[in-house]
Order: structure tokens, then sequence, then C-alpha cells
């Protein structure tokens, strides 16, 4: 397929530059006879492993960690301690070093359960303290403050690898590295690392643990600052406490940052430019710490892509000049575009007493209400009536105070979002919930995440059938974005769409999970009579096809165009609920619209 | 022992209580935990240990330490806070900053003066010397630290139920509906930045006679402070200092019980484990977010 074929050849396109730097760092021993830039050279394709594995966290993830040189000294540390005084290879050393670093990691991103995402930055600020003080106290182990020396170069048979054999295997462990990250982000669980950093409760609603997720992305993280300590170990041949200090895991957020977060080149010009230049220049190193401080300041207001960022802004805006602009008339919607047969039956839900309160304000006062499987059930009523919140409620993103609720015949009344989107739950929200820095194709394969089978090993490593999966979901997600007129911009950021098609996007992406389930919050809020009518027709055509749609909406005539049955609530207590010309003809409801007949 | 120990834990406690409800004074309007605090304390120390404002008389060097620090605060709240928050492209964008701008006060206070720590006196009439009283002993600065301690969460009390408190509530619960209601943000901000710039100071002068004042002393606070936020519960003022001293009182237990060492050890895993236990804290109420 030309599709393919196009990819591929853009692939090497944009592997030239990789390979170029590569390759200048693979014969710079050799071109300088200088053996401190050698050393350098090594330092910092070692400080690039690590702050890729941050880039995971931090960049895709969006989480802060301030405990990134605690986990390299947690690596650095195994390393040493099983090869200096355990007489251990260093290639049995660094995987155990690795797998207790990932373990590290995972414990530090353990209250991720609970709390709030900013509390993991000040609790791995924290943790990097007591980890600095363990390395002390354990004295026999560690060797206190005066660290761990003597620790041997990697050997191959009887051979030591030399400085600069050192620095080709650290820049054999970036490929490798490299192509594993580039991977991850490039699937399933890339989206879902970003879908949690940019829009939390749509990660859930489309089958994504936040909790999981996060601590996912720390055992990633954990990992690869274990094998950067493994490095670092050998490479110095001594490991001390001072070598850890707070400085140091600033160091890696700030190659992160300055390079360009969620970028996989971002930690490469980070380091090129944060460590090796002020390294090389002498007279800056002594002002590193104000650097330190005031770019992290300037970037974080005025550049939080960084370099990365800034470099594409400029490449489009360089782009756009010469190629002419696409047409701006939006593609036709080709409506005899398949969606997908559900993956199942319809759901019904029913609810039983179902009560929800903020504070004093009460939403929900005992709703009971059944939906049938398989048809359009809409929800109406004045604002502050309580529809959103019944939405959210039996969509799992609100607990109820109490009542029941049943999806299906499972009841489901502590289960939560993203367990109800594996069952085939599948949401579209008020205001648009896209990841507005990743393409149209992926905002809609996002939605295939709970259907979606390829785990963490099977998407590092790419295997064939995880390969397929993904090209078959490809050619979905396509189809689905032709169906609704958005083929052309299937590579474009989501961010630049405009709002009407930002929603028919959220529908795309809901669509792709195959829901038998969709509950839609308001979808016709801003669109043209035009395009109001193609919303009509599909959520027909969604229901036809077998799927339960429970629409939120103030537009009464779409509403008495599509529903099956109507449900009025006003100030959280249900009006009526039946057939839309008997339930909108209701004498209440017309006076709750109109006001009282005089 | 026992009371060697609850005296340590009261006296520290009441220290971290006082950093945790600078915390809440900033956040309240901007929904920013600064995580410069620690560093604002430490200028207030090292300004009293260090400059020509210790040598005046105590009443009037705590008001020029307030206000200095307080000035400090406002100028973060002008570089670090309000652009990012403006500009809020990266959720987390706020964290980087003010560490960035903490850096730099570390930066600047370790050219400023030496990392030489150095003692302060407590003002006269009180004393470090140690009194003992039915077996208790405890020094008149170490009472006066309590006392307060209770006096601030007591004061930030008051203003709580003021036009302001009640002014700051309603910008922290919605910014821009609070702007229909005819209330400032941006002032309210700048306010709460000059206040709980002028508590880090107090907290800072306070701190300066027990810990020694050093340009070091920062992080430390700052963890410890963010420790009694965590389980106090952000926003609520008595349930931070309450569990500064629960936290104190844990860290001075380990640290006779176990070793000198392993007292931040084990002050992070007490904090770790009742966060576990009760996420939103030891009284707190949990908040669900709407969509």
């Amino acid at each position: 397929m030309s599709e393919v074929l196009r990819t591929r050849s853009d692939g090497v396109r944009r592997a030239v530059p990789w390979l170029v730097v590569l390759a200048a760092a693979a014969v710079l021993p050799l071109v300088s006879g200088d053996p401190t830039i050698t050393y350098l050279a090594t330092t910092a394709a070692i400080y690039v492993v690590v702050g890729t594995g941050l880039n995971i966290m931090f960049g895709y993830t969006g989480q802060v960690s301030l405990g990134q040189g605690a986990l390299v000294a947690v690596g650095a540390y195994a390393t040493g301690i099983l090869m200096a005084d355990h007489g251990w290879t260093f290639w049995a050393a660094a995987p155990v070093a690795v797998v207790v670093t990932a373990g590290a990691g995972t414990l530090m991103a353990l209250p991720a359960f609970r709390l709030s995402s900013w509390y993991i930055a000040l609790v791995t600020l924290g943790a990097a303290m007591a980890a600095r003080s363990l390395l002390v106290e354990f004295e026999g182990l560690t060797g206190g403050w005066s660290g761990l020396i003597g620790i041997p170069r990697p050997a191959i048979g009887s051979r030591e690898l030399g400085e600069r054999d050192l620095l080709w295997l650290v820049l054999v462990v970036n490929v490798v590295l490299f192509v594993m990250v580039r991977n991850i982000v490039d699937s399933r669980l890339g989206r879902a690392m970003m879908a949690v950093r940019d829009a939390p409760e749509m990660a859930r609603s489309v089958g994504v643990g936040p909790a999981r997720m996060k601590l996912f992305a720390f055992a990633c993280g954990g990992a690869t600052a274990g094998m950067g300590g493994a490095l670092l170990a050998v490479h110095h041949g001594l490991v001390t406490p001072d070598d850890f200090t707070l400085d140091f895991s600033i160091l890696f957020l700030l190659v992160v940052i300055i390079g360009g977060a969620a970028r996989l080149a971002g930690p490469i010009i980070g380091t090129l430019l944060f460590f090796a230049l002020p390294e090389l220049l002498t007279g800056l190193a002594e002002w590193r710490g104000l650097i330190y401080g005031a770019a992290l300041l300037v970037l974080m207001v005025y550049a939080p892509q960084g370099i990365a960022g800034a470099w594409d802004k400029l490449r489009a805006r360089f782009w756009r000049g010469r190629v002419p602009a696409p047409a701006a008339a939006p593609d036709p919607a080709d409506d005899t575009a398949e969606v997908g047969p559900p993956r199942g039956e319809p759901l019904g839900v029913e609810l039983s007493g179902v009560r929800k309160s903020f504070g004093g304000v009460h939403a929900l006062r005992g709703i009971d209400l059944a939906i049938e499987p398989g048809k359009v059930h809409a929800i109406v009523g004045p604002n502050g009536s309580g529809k959103t919140t019944l939405l959210n409620v039996i969509s799992r993103l609100l607990r109820q105070d109490e009542g029941r609720v049943l999806l299906g015949a499972e009841d489901v009344s502590r289960a939560t979002a993203e367990r109800l989107a594996r069952r085939g739950v599948a949401r579209v929200f008020q205001t648009p919930r896209l990841l507005g820095a990743s393409s149209l194709r992926d905002n809609v394969l996002l939605g295939a995440y709970a259907r979606e089978r390829a785990g963490g090993p099977a998407t590092v490593l790419r295997l064939p059938w995880a390969r397929r999966e993904r090209a078959d979901l490809v050619v979905e997600a396509d189809r689905l974005l032709a169906g609704h007129g958005l083929a052309r911009r299937a590579d474009e950021d989501a961010a630049a769409l405009p709002h009407g098609e930002q929603r028919l996007l959220e529908v795309a992406r809901a669509l792709m999970a195959r829901p038998r389930l969709l509950l839609m919050d308001e979808p016709a809020a801003g669109l043209t009579p035009r395009e109001l009518e193609a919303l009509g027709r599909l959520i027909r055509a969604i229901r036809d096809a077998g799927t339960t749609v429970v629409l939120v909406e103030h537009h009464i005539e779409l509403v008495a165009n599509v529903a099956d049955v109507v449900t009025v609530l006003d100030r959280g207590e249900l009006v009526t609920s039946g057939a839309p010309e008997e339930a909108l003809g209701d004498a209440r409801v017309v006076e709750l619209y109109l006001g009282a007949p005089a | 022992m026992i009371a060697d120990i609850l005296v340590a834990g009261l006296v520290f406690g009441s220290l971290y209580g006082l950093v945790a409800m600078g915390f809440n004074v900033l956040h309240r309007p901007t929904n920013v935990v600064n995580f410069a605090q620690g560093e604002l304390i430490m200028i207030g120390a090292m300004l009293m240990a260090a400059t020509p404002i210790g040598g005046l008389p105590w009443g009037i060097a705590v008001v020029c330490v307030m206000a200095v620090v307080a000035v400090v605060t406002l100028a973060e709240e002008r570089v670090a806070v309000t652009p990012v928050l403006r500009r809020s492209s990266h959720a987390a964008g706020w964290v980087i900053t003010t560490l960035a701008f903490s850096l730099l006060i570390a930066e600047a206070a370790g050219r400023l003066w030496t990392d030489q720590p150095s003692t302060v006196a407590p003002p006269w009439p009180l004393s470090i010397d140690v009194n003992e009283v039915a077996g208790v002993r405890f020094s008149s600065y170490q009472v006066a630290v309590v006392a307060v301690a209770v006096a601030v969460v007591l004061l930030l009390g008051l203003l709580d139920r003021s036009r302001l408190g009640t002014a700051l509530r309603a910008v922290a619960a919605d910014r821009d509906g609070a702007r229909l209601r005819g209330i400032d943000p941006t002032a309210l901000t700048r306010r709460s930045f000059l206040l709980g710039g002028a508590l880090a100071g107090l907290t800072g002068v306070l701190a300066a006679p027990l810990l020694l004042a050093s340009v070091t002393m920062g992080l430390g606070l700052l963890i410890k402070g963010f420790a009694a936020l965590a389980v106090g519960g952000i926003g609520d003022n008595r349930g931070v200092l309450v569990a500064g001293w629960v936290l104190g009182t844990v860290e001075a237990a380990g640290a006779a019980y176990a070793s000198p060492g392993s007292q931040s050890v084990v002050l992070f895993a007490a904090m770790l484990l009742i966060l576990l236990i009760r996420p939103n804290g030891l009284r707190g109420l949990a908040v669900q977010r709407h969509v």
C-alpha cells in the first residue's frame, strides 16, 4: 500500500539527522585525541539515557519527578555493590540495577493512586532527600559518605572495555532506548499517557486508568534511570552520595524542558546544550545554578515546548509559506462510510434512587430511570436541572451519594469509569477534550484503547501481531475520519481544528470504541443547521447499528427528531419520561420552558 | 525521654505548621503550591543572622524582615506565577517556575552570605536556656514559638471570615465568576503573596534561634512543611498545625529511637503511610471535580 510506503520513506528521511548525530558522537574519540572529550561525551550520552526516561514521565505523562537523581543513585549503587563487593560482571549487574530501579520508581509513584498530580513533585523530592540519608545510614552496604570505590569496567571475556568502547556501549544503549521509547510513544500506551497528561477525565472515559498509567511511566523512567546509573557507575569507577544532589535531579528536568518535553529529540538537544556546552566553556560552569534557574523560568513562560517545539513551529511556518494551503472547505462527509459493529449487544442502564449533592447543591434528588437498550434516549431540562451530573453518574466519572446504577445486568454502583469503558461505554464531552498536540488520527485511535490488546512488552518490541492490530485500527480510524469529512486533515494537530470539527472528532473517537452504549453531552451546541442535520442522521445510524445512545441536549428540535424516549429533568428531579411527543407536550414541561400560562 | 520528644515535636511541628500555613495563604487564590517557600523562609532567617537588620531592636527587625520577604514573594508572583497561570499551556508549569525561582534565591543567597550556619539569639526576655518544670524540660523561647503558631492560626481564621476571606474563597472556586462580581483576582493574588511572604519571613525569624540560620536550611523546611500540608489537608490551617505537631513528634521519636540521621526517612515514611490511609489529609474533606 502506498500509505505504508510513504510512511516508510518518511521514516528514513526523518532518521537521517539522528544517524548524523549518532555517527558524529561515535567517531568523536577517533578524531579527537583528547581523552577528556571522550569522557565528557560518555557522560553526556548517559545523561541522554536518563533524560529520555524522564521525558516519558514528565514530557508525555506530565508528572514532575524531582527524584530522578535519586533513581540514578539507586541504579549506580546497585551496580557498584554487585560489581565491586560481589564480583559480578557488568552484564549481570546492569539488568539487576534496571529492575531494582524500576521498582524504586514505581514505589515513588505509589501515592499517585490516591493523590492529585502535583503531589508527585513534592513526594519525589522528599523521596530524593530520604534516599540520600539512607545512602549515608546504611554505611555497611554503601560506604557512607565516602561511597563505593573500585568499580571495574565492563569486560568482554578478559578484555576490559576502554574509554572509547564505553562511549560506544552507551551509544548502543541510546539507540535501543530511542527505538523503544518511539515504539511506546507511538502506540496506545503513548496516547494513553498523553491523555492522562492533557485530560484525565477523558482518559478514564476511554478506559485508561490514570494511576496505572502513571505507575507505568514511573516504571519506565525508573528503568532508564537505573540503566543510566549502572553506566555512570562503571564510567566513573566510583559512586558517592555527593554525586546525587538535588541539582542533579533538576539538571534532568532542565534537559527535558529546554530540549522540548514530549519530543523524542528533546533530551538529546537539551543535554548537548545544557550539559556539554557549559562543560566545554569552563567560565560558564561557575554560573550553572543561576543559569538553571533563569533558563527554567524563561523557558516555562515563553517556550514551554522547548527548542524542539520552537523549531517545529518555525518549520511549520516555513513550509506553509511554500506549499499551497489546503482547500478551506471541508471534504463532504461520506455518509456511506460504515461504522464497525458494536462490540456486543446494546447496553441498557437502570438507575434507582440516585442522589448526588455538591455541598449544599442537590444536583440529583432520587432519580429512578430505565434506559432501554438499543434506543436513543434523550435527557432534557433547563440549565442546572442535573442532566450532566446524571450523565457523569452513568459514566462513573462521579459517584452517586445514594442509589444504585445497573449497566445491563451488572451492578456498577461502585465501578470506575475506566471499567465501564472496557464494558463498551463511550462518551462525548460537552467541551471537546482532545490530545491537542497529537494528530487527528491519533485522537481517533485513542478511542480504541479499551479494545486494543497490545500491552507493554508487545508495544516496546513491536511484535508482529501488535503491528497488524495497529495497522487494522489505523485503517478503521481513517475510515471514520473520512466519514466525518476529516480525512484530509488526518495528520494535522487536533488543536488546530475549528470548534465544530473538534466535536466531530470527539464523536469519531467515541465511535472508534465500537460502543454498546454511547453517552453524548450536548453534541449539537454550536453546530450549523447543515451539521445539525448530519448529526441527527449519524445518531440514528449509530442506534440502527445496535448501540444505545443517551443524549443530553438543549436542542429540542434535534431531540424530537432522533429520540425514541425523552426524559425531562428539573432541579434534580424527574418530571416525566416517555415518547417525544408525549413528554415534550406534557403541560409541566411546557411550563418549565415557557413559564406558567397566564 | 517521652516528654523531651513531645516538646521537640510541638516546637518543630509548629514551625512545619507555619510553613504549611504559608503554602495555604498562597494557594487560596491561585491553586499554586509555592516550591520557593522554603527559600523565602531561609531569607527571613538569614536577614536576622547575617545582615544589619539583626542588630535592630527585635520588634523593628521582625517588621523589616517580613517586609523584605513579602517584597521578594511579590516579585515571585510577578515573574514566576502570574505569567504561567495566564499561559497555562502545561498544567504543571507553575511547579517548574516556582522551583526555578527557588533555585535563583538559593544561588543568590549562596553568593551573598557564607554557607557557615550561624546562631541567632532569641529576643529578650526569652531565652533558649532550658527550664525544668515537673520533669519536662523546655525553654521560654520554645513556648513562645508554639504560642505564635497558634496565634497565626487564629489570625488567619479571623481573616478567613472577613470580607477579604470571602472574596478569596470566591476566587478560589471560580476565578472568572468572581471577576463578574466585581472582585479583582489579580489584586487579591498580589495581596495573598504579600501576606504569604510576610508569614514566610516571620517563620524564618522564628526558626533562626532553633535551627541555626544557614543558606541551606530552605529545602528541609520546604519538604517538612509540605508533609504537614499534605497530612493536614490543603487549605485547612488548624489541620496543618496539628499535622505539623504529629509529624514533628514522629520525627523526634525517630531521632531518639532509631538514629538522628534517619529522621527525615522516618518523617517521610510516616507521611506516606498517613496519606495512603487518608489521602485527603487527617481531617480532609473529599473534593470531587466536575466534568
